[in-house]
């Protein structure tokens, strides 16, 4: 298929996903601290923007950590390009740019959910009825991967957009972990409900472990391969999508992916916890970056003005 | 209940669907009865059930530089309006229409043949001046010797059809570059039949769809020789923020086959590929939705980033087809498009089935001063303008405005053509709670592959405003749902056998030293319709 297009289709799965997990996050975050002790919000809101990369973004706006604010910057605001609004924009625009490789009913869900979004008053609700809101992005989001899975023929067009949505799963789910970590204190049970609703695992956590520790909350959120939206079970989704991407055995996006996906595979939960938990996840999240970074390289070389004989010298790519 | 019909106004006009004692036409019977089985909320319903499915469909236009404040770079999305009550087209009609477009086109394909690679045999036959052809801004010395297989030139041609005060279909322009509308000419069909089901039951109405499967057959056709059989069709396009990208979208999709942008190309030893996830891929045939201007920087405009540097080389090498091909602009330019019935003369020995909007070539000092006297009367076009730009119609134009378009006909007269106004018939459309007609006009497609046809059906665009003459999209035209009735065996006979021709022709061309009439005096009808390429 078209270079472009593939990064067309690559990217509206990141961004779908994305404003997914952004929804999420807001979500457990505003309700967790109805029920807090006041003097945590400050850090509780800075940790939603970490989460989710922007905190720097956020800091140059001069905006105050407050509720409103950052709900408002990170669901509306136009001038931030991983607010959920812009996110399912980007998504529907570059959908826009290859809508003859999608299934009607995907581009009409997609295309539903951006109409809707632009429709409301997003700065109202965020105020008055968040938990409905970010139920329906979270809901509307879901009913298009939902289409793209029941309608979506098996061909590259559909691994592009698969492969960018698990990456970015993947990536956010290191990076929100990474985040959330410091905070499961033994005595704050509503943290750690918190972490795992974001992930929709407190079910599956609960029915599986007793009580509320580090290890296994690493094992489920990070490790688990029966857990959708755990680190390992999305970076595994999407090696079995690379490898049927690659033309050749030795991509490099295809051996960083294989080998991260294997350390995770291996890793011992009980290794993993510990003072070292925060950089190991760091390591994680830019070796995820990396191959996100390899197969752009390897895939969607359209842009890269180079001399038509360079084209074919592919084996490793830019990145050896 | 009363009938939706009843009180339904003529105003003088001719009517597609009543005629004018106020009887309906038999082709409209069936959906008349339909009609007045449905009160104005089933219709309220049907309009919003139309408005959701085009808005989540996303069958969008986009406007440029719109008054709502929105940055003029990015344009915004409309979408184009649809009324409810289809236009028909009976049988023996269509017939006469598709002979007539046939034979338009198939002399038209032989006249672009001729100029590019033919050595100009109608010229040097003095049935068309050489300096009217070279003065022409659409006239392409690139495109010379590019050879195009099937002499296909016009692979797609959108002929703009209007009626006259008479019910006289007449060409009022030809567009063989890059004619727009196929999409909403199925799309139309699609949501009308899930909207108002009721009124197809008792019509045997043709099919539309089948357009992406003709149009790649087509173009699979043209595909240079050492392609073989299965030639890898593209369909290229300027990209996301052409106003007609979704038809673009439309048109890959229902062929199944890549969309792509010039940056997407690349040309190596004259030969074009598409870059791939993959790798580079050959490609032979691209069905081009951009301007000649722009296909090229090497050949064309330099400081086009849309095109693909080299295509045109690649085209004289035979190795990739460009349709439509380049050059087809000359054909378009008003001034030639009235010598187009003696082009059918000429190259098919017949007399032309369809007629034109009778013009007059203004640098001809006889018609000059002929339009010069009664400029107030006529339309005048610039020969090159499609989409109603720099039209001037006379009984609407101010002292100042005539004294303008009067000194520019004197400064340039090459560059203009005066034409008769034409009384475009009108239909009934729906309006608030009742029927009410509106001015239309009619654009079906024409494919040239291993042969020419027609698609049956076309667009039907509707000035949708009270007294609006306008039926572009982006001036508040809508459009219609446009039937073209499949012969009925068992009336067939009957029909033949009572009634009247209910098609008159004119060949109202008129050229230098041709056809020395006057015009008809101006019973003049103040309807003009603009139209897009």
């Amino acid at each position: 298929m078209l270079a472009r297009t593939a990064e067309y289709l690559f990217w509206t799965g990141r961004y779908l996903e994305r404003a997914e997990d952004t929804a999420r996050l807001l979500d457990v975050t505003y309700h967790r601290l109805l029920e807090a002790v006041p003097g945590h919000e400050h850090e509780a809101w800075l940790d939603v923007l970490r989460s989710v990369g922007l905190d720097d973004e956020y800091e140059r706006t001069g905006r105050p950590v407050t509720p409103d604010a950052v709900s408002a910057f990170l669901v509306v605001d136009p001038t931030n390009q991983g607010s959920i609004r812009q996110c399912v924009t980007q998504a529907r625009t570059n959908a826009r740019g290859v809508r003859e490789l999608l299934a009607v009913e995907l581009w009409e869900a997609l295309n539903s959910l951006h109409l809707d979004l632009q429709a409301r008053d997003l700065v109202r609700d965020v105020r008055l009825q968040p938990h409905e809101l970010y139920g329906f992005i979270r809901q509307g989001v879901q009913s298009v991967i939902g289409v793209a899975d029941g309608t979506w023929v098996r061909d590259d067009a559909w691994r592009f957009f698969m492969l960018g949505l698990l990456l970015e799963r993947a990536e956010m789910g290191v990076r929100s972990l990474r985040i959330r970590q410091s905070h499961h204190r033994d005595d704050d049970v509503h943290e750690w409900y918190a972490t795992l609703r974001a992930a929709s695992a407190l079910g599956a956590y609960r029915r599986r472990y007793g009580t509320f520790e580090g290890e296994a909350l690493v094992e489920l959120l990070l490790l688990s391969t029966t857990l959708p939206r755990s680190v390992l079970f999305s970076l595994r989704g999407a090696e079995q999508i690379l490898v049927h991407l690659v033309a050749d055995e030795r991509s490099l996006a295809l051996r960083l992916l294989r080998r991260l996906r294997a350390e995770l595979e291996f890793a011992d939960p009980a290794e993993l916890v510990g003072p070292d938990l925060e950089a190991t996840l760091e390591v994680i999240e830019e070796q995820i970056r990396d191959v996100a970074d390899a197969v752009a390289a390897e895939s969607f070389l359209y842009r890269v003005d180079l001399d038509l004989h360079e084209l074919h010298l592919v084996p490793g790519g830019p990145g050896e | 209940m009363p009938g939706w019909f009843e009180g339904y106004e003529l105003e003088g006009w001719f009517d597609e669907a009543v005629t004018a004692d106020g009887g309906l036409r038999d082709h409209y019977r069936s959906v008349a009865d339909a009609l007045d089985e449905l009160d104005l909320e089933a219709l309220a319903r049907a309009e919003r059930r139309r408005d959701a499915a085009f808005r989540t469909q996303g069958i969008t236009f986009t406007v440029y530089g719109d008054d709502d404040g929105t940055p003029a770079a990015g344009g915004i999305e409309r979408t184009f309006p649809m009324d409810l009550i289809p236009r028909v087209i009976p049988a023996d009609e269509w017939s006469f229409l598709e002979s007539g477009l046939v034979q338009r086109v198939t002399a038209l394909n032989r006249f672009l043949d001729d100029l590019y690679v033919g050595g100009m045999q109608i010229v040097k036959d003095g049935v068309v001046p050489r300096w009217l052809l070279i003065s022409s801004d659409g006239f392409t010395p690139e495109a010379f010797g590019v050879p195009v297989p099937l002499g296909a030139r016009c692979l797609v041609a959108g002929i703009d059809v209007v009626r006259d005060e008479h019910g006289s279909y007449r060409v009022l322009e030809d567009n063989l570059r890059c004619p727009s509308g196929i999409s909403y000419v199925v799309e139309n069909r699609a949501a009308l039949t899930r909207v108002l089901p009721q009124l197809f039951a008792s019509e045997r109405v043709q099919p539309v769809d089948q357009y992406g499967s003709m149009l790649l057959h087509a173009l699979q056709r043209v595909g240079p020789p050492a392609a073989g059989d299965s030639p890898t069709v593209v369909v290229l396009t300027p990209g996301i923020h052409n106003s007609a990208y979704f038809e673009h979208v439309f048109l890959a999709s229902q062929m199944g086959v890549e969309l792509v942008e010039g940056r997407d190309l690349v040309v190596e030893d004259h030969v074009v590929h598409m870059r791939t996830t993959q790798g580079l891929r050959r490609v032979d045939v691209i069905y081009r939705r951009i301007d000649d201007d722009y296909l090229d920087p090497v050949v064309f405009r330099p400081d086009s980033a849309l095109g693909v540097p080299g295509l045109m080389a690649a085209a004289r090498a035979g190795n990739v087809t460009i349709a439509n091909a380049v050059g087809n602009g000359v054909a378009d330019d008003k001034a030639v498009y009235a010598y187009v019935p003696e082009m059918i003369r000429y190259y098919l020995g017949e007399e032309p089935i369809l007629g034109n909007v009778p013009t007059y070539l203004l640098w001809d000092p006889e018609q000059r001063e002929l339009v010069l006297d009664r400029l107030d009367q006529l339309v005048v076009k610039p020969v090159a303008e499609a989409g109603g730009y720099g039209l001037v119609i006379g009984p609407h134009a101010t002292d100042a405005e005539l004294a303008e378009v009067r000194q520019q006909i004197q400064d340039d007269p090459r560059n203009y053509i005066a034409q008769e106004l034409v009384a475009l018939s009108r239909h009934p459309c729906l309006v608030e709670d009742h029927l009410e007609g509106r001015h239309v006009d009619f654009r079906p497609f024409v494919l040239s592959g291993q042969q020419v046809e027609v698609v049956p059906g076309g667009l039907t665009r509707v000035a949708l405003r009270r007294g609006s003459l306008v039926v572009n999209s982006s001036q508040g035209g809508g459009s219609k749902d446009t039937w073209v009735l499949a012969p009925d065996p068992a009336v067939e006979q009957d029909l033949d056998a009572e009634s009247e021709p209910t098609v008159v022709v004119t060949s109202g061309v008129r050229t230098p030293g041709l056809d020395a009439d006057g015009p008809d005096p101006a019973e003049v009808a103040d309807a003009v319709l603009g139209s897009t390429s």
